[in-house]
């Protein structure tokens, strides 16, 4: 064997070894989603399951039926539509004004730039969480505690850094001349935005959509901090329903959770193809 | 077809002065190159006048239009960039009409004239192709069909052939002198290739540090320079440029270039260097000629040692030292030397250049 050939199968062993790894708590959730709860509770543990059932996805989407966990139905689709709102509108206006301003940097010069430049990212740099309690104090003196609007803008603030720092990349490698040939060829700063600029970075924006969107999508502390009802609760949130006093109903937590992540799942395997291209391209200079 | 002028046209980064006080007027249908060494402020030039660079002083306008406050999409000039600067999104057909869309063209209209530009640089295959699919070549002349498909008043080029390699560059060139008998529009053409400058232009500029060191068509730079900088700058290789000085004892004048080379000056070289003791005297290598004894009359003549040697076929480029000055002659008709062989070269006194020690221009 060569020492190629060795070499190969040390890649293939220890990539196939880390992705069961990483796969193994996914997959077990979507087991347990599954799974009736007596197989769940199990000692010792039933790795292969004996029957699997829709039942949970069922209860969760229409309301319990006799002889099911018997537990009080979970306002799903409010939380599904609170989510969808809540994360496609945050990410709609951080990837815009993130654009926006990712071009400024890219583009222009102006007193302290860097310096601004770093505040921004430095703001990535305090944990989410430790700022629930300001937020929380802050939203309910000014009355937006529980409401879209301010879960939504508390996205927008956390997602605009990182889209900015992207996109501004991605700007970078678009050569000046690019512009500036375009406005000789008769376009206002703005067409030439529009038509060059904005078409030959929308693997960078597709890039900083995504990652805005996953964040969104995904995030619970804060959000279970800021929602209070179904009128904001998303659907990270939701999963919590699930608790009882003394009782955890681990199939239906599981179920929501495969629930919560077959549409991000989508959405990454259709943006996929910028997602790579734009780490590789655009992200590494930042 | 327009008249570009530029008056009194300044440009200052900070404390730093890319263009001084700059005044031209480039007539219609003019092709006007702007040449110098990098850093003298061509380009800037070159960008104010497409709009593209603020001016901080001065004015420029196009058609006795000043045009200082208008965006470069009012000015109707197209302009040529070095790396080329095509829409990698557009095909080659997309590049050629973007212009023609944005200003609202009737789509018969931008395919009418997209074809024309197109037959005009041959480019008919490549129509549906993407710039990345493209040669150097190809996206240098689709460039260029961006520039003509506009119609503007007035072409500018800022260095469009030097990603382009040496044999291409060459024709290319001569494309872009037919474009320009053809179209019959003011080119303003920046390049650093004196090459370039001296084949293409109908006038030259020979720029440096932010100033105008001269302007003249080719032959005038070339065969006048108005000072050592032109003098060395344009022709290939550079002229040559001895300190030399003036000893005038008995009637006579001599030049001295070392210890062992004294030219005899002629009359009018006599009175022109009355009471100059120093200057900086220009030979071109084809001027300092090898002979084999037959000089002649009124020649001047020196004999010295080959140091390398360097055929090219057409002509032998051999260099001597002067003055530990390495030197560089032209031998046309060559015929067979080694280095270390001595040789006799002659000097026709007519055609060298004296230039002033202090400012390094031009005395005669």
């Amino acid at each position: 064997m060569s020492k190629k050939q060795f070499q190969n199968i040390l890649i293939w062993t220890s990539a196939i070894i880390l992705i069961i790894l990483i796969m193994t708590p996914g997959l077990w959730v979507v087991l347990t989603a599954f799974r009736p709860q007596v197989d769940v509770m199990a000692k010792p543990p039933v790795w292969i399951p004996r029957n699997l059932s829709f039942n949970q996805f069922e209860t969760m989407l229409f309301g319990g039926s006799e002889g099911s966990m018997g537990r009080s139905p979970v306002p799903v689709l409010s939380y599904l539509y609170n989510s969808i709102v809540i994360s496609f509108t945050s990410t709609f206006v951080a990837v815009l004004v993130g654009t926006i301003g990712g071009y400024g940097f890219a583009r222009h010069n102006f007193k302290f730039k860097n310096g601004y430049f770093l505040m921004i990212m430095l703001t990535r740099t305090i944990p989410g969480i430790s700022l629930s309690l300001p937020i929380f104090i802050l939203f309910s003196k000014i009355g937006i505690i529980d409401t879209h609007f301010g879960i939504i803008l508390v996205f927008v603030a956390l997602n605009i850094p990182f889209t900015v720092w992207l996109t501004d990349g991605f700007f970078r490698q678009i050569p000046r001349a690019m512009s500036e040939v375009a406005m000789t060829d008769g376009c206002t700063k703005l067409q030439a935005f529009w038509h060059i600029e904005l078409p030959l970075s929308k693997s960078g924006i597709a890039s900083a959509g995504i990652f805005a969107f996953l964040i969104s999508w995904n995030e619970y502390a804060l959000v279970s901090n800021l929602a209070r009802s179904t009128d904001s609760k998303t659907l990270t949130v939701g999963l919590m329903d699930f608790t009882a006093q003394f009782t955890i109903n681990w199939p239906g937590m599981c179920a929501l959770a495969v629930f919560i992540i077959i549409p991000a799942l989508i959405l990454t395997f259709l943006v996929q193809k910028h997602l790579v291209s734009g780490l590789t391209f655009g992200g590494v200079k930042g | 077809m327009a008249q570009v002028e530029l008056k009194n046209l300044s440009k200052k980064y900070g404390k730093v002065t890319a263009v001084q006080n700059m005044d031209l007027i480039i007539p219609h249908n003019q092709f006007l190159v702007l040449v110098g060494p990098s850093g003298c402020g061509k380009s800037t030039t070159l960008r104010m006048i497409a709009g593209l660079e603020e001016i901080t002083g001065g004015d420029i306008f196009i058609n006795d239009e000043k045009v200082n406050d208008k965006d470069p999409k009012d000015r109707n000039v197209s302009m040529v960039f070095q790396n080329y600067a095509l829409y990698p999104h557009m095909s080659v057909e997309e590049n050629l009409g973007f212009s023609l869309k944005i200003a609202k063209v009737k789509s018969d209209e931008i395919e009418k004239r997209v074809t024309e530009a197109v037959n005009i640089l041959g480019l008919e295959d490549l129509r549906s192709r993407k710039p990345s699919q493209l040669s150097g070549g190809q996206r240098q002349r689709v460039a260029m069909g961006r520039a003509i498909v506009r119609r503007p008043d007035a072409f500018l080029f800022d260095e469009p052939l030097s990603n382009l390699d040496a044999k291409l560059r060459t024709q290319m060139r001569t494309e872009i002198k037919k474009l320009h008998q053809k179209l019959k529009t003011t080119i303003i053409y920046v390049t650093h290739d004196q090459v370039e400058a001296m084949t293409l232009a109908d006038r030259i500029i020979i720029m440096k540090d932010g100033y105008i060191e001269q302007i003249g068509t080719p032959i005038e730079v070339f065969s006048k320079p108005a000072n050592v900088f032109v003098a060395t700058f344009i022709g290939s290789p550079p002229m040559n440029i001895f300190s030399a000085e003036i000893i005038s004892s008995n009637n006579q004048t001599k030049i001295k270039l070392d210890e062992n080379i004294y030219f005899d000056c002629n009359e009018d070289q006599k009175n022109k260097l009355q009471n100059i003791k120093e200057v900086y005297l220009g030979i071109r290598a084809e001027d300092i000629m090898p002979v084999d004894n037959n000089l002649n009359t009124g020649f001047w003549s020196f004999k010295k040692n080959i140091d390398i040697v360097e055929p090219l076929g057409t002509e032998t480029q051999l260099f001597i030292t002067i003055n530990n000055k390495e030197t560089i002659c032209r031998m046309y008709n060559p015929y067979e030397v080694n280095v270390g062989d001595e040789l006799s070269f002659q000097v026709d006194p007519r055609k060298v250049h004296f230039f002033d020690k202090e400012s390094q221009k031009t005395i005669f």
